[in-house]
């Protein structure tokens, strides 16, 4: 369950039927509401809601109806203010609207189906004002089966990571701030800065500010590990844009990752909370360490199962476990659901990775095809294609040298010959249940169906 | 070997940089603090910027990520000795060298800053 959206409606006439169906589909697919149901609800008592068809003529006679049943001037009771007690000095005589009220709805629910609301071919949802011009506000609540990571909620929160990115980045010297916001603004999940945020909701003295500080300060720490690890693996691209490096030089490169990391140790730091800063120190080691480990195995590479694993668990999962971890922390939970947040946060960062190897394969991926073969980087289903009885011995003759394009090209199509893709796809759904399963009987004080949706999400992109 | 007042796992994965210039760093901060925790990071900080060459050369992918794990380690390390003053005159240092860095610019030489930092 999604609640305390609204939407916000200026009307401009004293009766006026708005058409909302657009913007209700909107806030749907904001929510990224798949099946379930949309309730709306008006928060006034002359302003009503109806299911009708938008043809103007119609809604005129809509109007002429309205005024026949409770004509505009004509007697009641609720417009003589000298019978009523407690009238405010601002009391409109609406006796007509409120009367007119009572032949719409206060409130509906609309299915929705596939990410659509599910309406007839003439069917259109108004807004319908009685005593305007006013400002309105309709309550909306979403029930169902969510999808895709679009609902990040609470939206104010996400807000104040943006705020908090934007003001730390506003203050550093040019020379390290300017790559570091093309990098920052060209996009990326925010999946770090979420999980903060959620986590930051769990203790008993939640303090969005300071989680928002945190989240801002994880996010740059992400950053700045993509920034030298695009100089590693000599990538030209990320998020469609120049790699730092490729941007700027390797020289600089090096210079803008350390200025974030040590950023970012400060600002936690500055925090005051030593659990905090401690956790996010020895997720930062993991990471470098798993990197370190990750050059080491490009000469036994594709590698195994478990050395796979190891880097995997330091060079994603740290990350996003303490993500997880620290928020909590540093809202003062307890200790046992900071433990559940941990093994959350490292079976979706397990699963996370699995999901990104599998895209890695497909046109959809936003990379130069066949890159984690040119790179070496370590990728599971090349390592489970490496070990099939029948493609294997083929890949393993490929890899023997430096690939060119089409040793590349064939590589991938062995890859995804093999029922590779689907091996970790399956892997990794079920790392994403064992997340979820983590957090069953957790008093996770509404954010319950944002820690599904996020498992959820981090897989969903292989189909 | 792992001299007197270090533990073996703050060494761990950086013991063949020991002798490359870590070991003649700590001996540069051993009498600036009592905790052996922060003089190792203090030498840890020093070394890593040195391995990544900042302002000075571009330093080859290998001695980049020996780099961060310097940097790293010294992290948990202030964090574990939970000064929080150290923790964030440390960063500032290593944010003041980098920015320099990367601007083209001369950079200060980080051990005058970090000892700044332990003597303040």
């Amino acid at each position: 369950m999604i609640a305390g959206r609204r939407l916000e409606i200026a009307t401009t006439r004293a009766t006026e039927f708005i058409d909302v169906t657009q913007s209700l589909q909107a806030e749907a697919e904001r929510a990224g509401l798949c099946n379930g149901r949309l309730f709306v609800q008006t928060l006034h008592t002359t302003f009503g809601l109806l299911v009708n068809e938008n043809e103007p003529l119609l809604l005129a006679d809509f109007e002429a109806l309205l005024e026949r049943v409770a004509p505009n001037g004509g007697v009641y009771l609720h417009d003589d203010f000298s019978q009523r007690a407690d009238v405010p000095d601002d009391e409109p005589a609406n006796g007509h609207a409120h009367c007119r009220q009572i032949f719409l709805s206060p409130s509906l629910t609309l299915l929705v189906e596939d990410g659509r609301l599910l309406l007839g071919r003439w069917q259109s949802v108004f807004a319908v004002e009685l005593d305007g011009p006013r400002q309105r506000s309709l309550a909306l609540q979403f029930d169902g089966e969510f999808g895709g990571a679009r609902e990040r909620p609470p939206s104010g929160a996400r807000d104040l990571v943006e705020l908090e990115l934007a003001r730390q980045l506003a203050v550093d010297p040019e020379a390290v701030q300017v790559p570091m916001r093309r990098l920052v603004e060209a996009g990326g999940k925010r999946l770090r800065p979420l999980l903060v945020t959620l986590g930051g909701r769990l203790g008993s003295r939640p303090d969005p500010l300071r989680t928002s500080t945190l989240a801002a300060a994880v996010e740059l720490i992400h950053a700045a590990t993509l920034v030298h690890d695009d100089y590693v693996d000599d990538s030209a691209t990320r998020r469609g844009k120049p790699t730092v490096a490729a941007h700027e030089g390797p020289r600089r490169a090096i210079a803008v990752g350390d200025y974030y990391f040590a950023k970012a140790t400060r600002v936690i730091a500055e925090l005051g909370d030593g659990a905090v800063t401690s956790t996010i120190a020895e997720a930062m080691e993991a990471i470098c360490r798993a990197q370190m480990d990750d050059v080491a195995l490009r000469g036994a590479y594709p590698g195994d199962h478990g050395s796979y694993l190891q880097v995997v668990r330091g060079k994603t999962a740290a990350l996003m476990a303490a993500a997880c971890v620290s928020g909590a922390q540093l809202a003062g939970a307890e200790p046992a659901i900071v433990e559940r947040l941990r093994r959350y946060g490292d079976l979706l960062g397990i699963a996370f990775q699995m999901a990104d190897d599998v895209v890695d394969y497909s046109e959809a991926s936003g990379k130069p095809a066949g890159q984690d073969i040119r790179q070496r980087t370590l990728s599971l289903p090349l390592i489970y294609a490496h070990e099939d009885h029948e493609v294997g011995p083929q890949i393993r003759d490929l890899l023997r040298h430096d690939p060119d394009d089409t040793a590349v090209r064939q590589v991938a199509e062995l890859v995804k010959a093999s029922g590779a893709l689907e091996r970790v796809g399956d892997e990794a759904r079920g790392l994403a249940r064992a997340a979820v399963h983590e957090l069953e009987g957790v008093d996770l004080n509404g954010t319950g169906a944002t820690f599904v949706e996020l498992a959820h999400s981090a897989v969903d992109r292989i189909s | 070997m792992t001299p007197a007042g270090i533990r073996e796992r703050d060494l761990e994965s950086l013991d063949s940089i020991w002798s490359g210039g870590l070991g003649a760093a700590w001996e540069a901060y051993r009498d600036h603090h009592a905790d052996g925790r922060v003089t190792l990071a203090a030498a840890l900080v020093e070394t890593g910027v040195s391995l990544q060459g900042l302002g000075v050369h571009t330093a080859p992918a290998g001695e980049l990520l020996i780099g961060d794990l310097c940097l790293a380690r010294a992290s948990r390390l202030l964090a574990d000795a939970g000064d929080r003053e150290l923790q964030v005159a440390f960063a500032r240092a290593v944010e003041t060298v980098s920015a320099q860095a990367a601007a083209g610019q001369s950079v200060s030489p980080i051990r005058d800053l970090l000892r700044r930092a332990l003597g303040r």
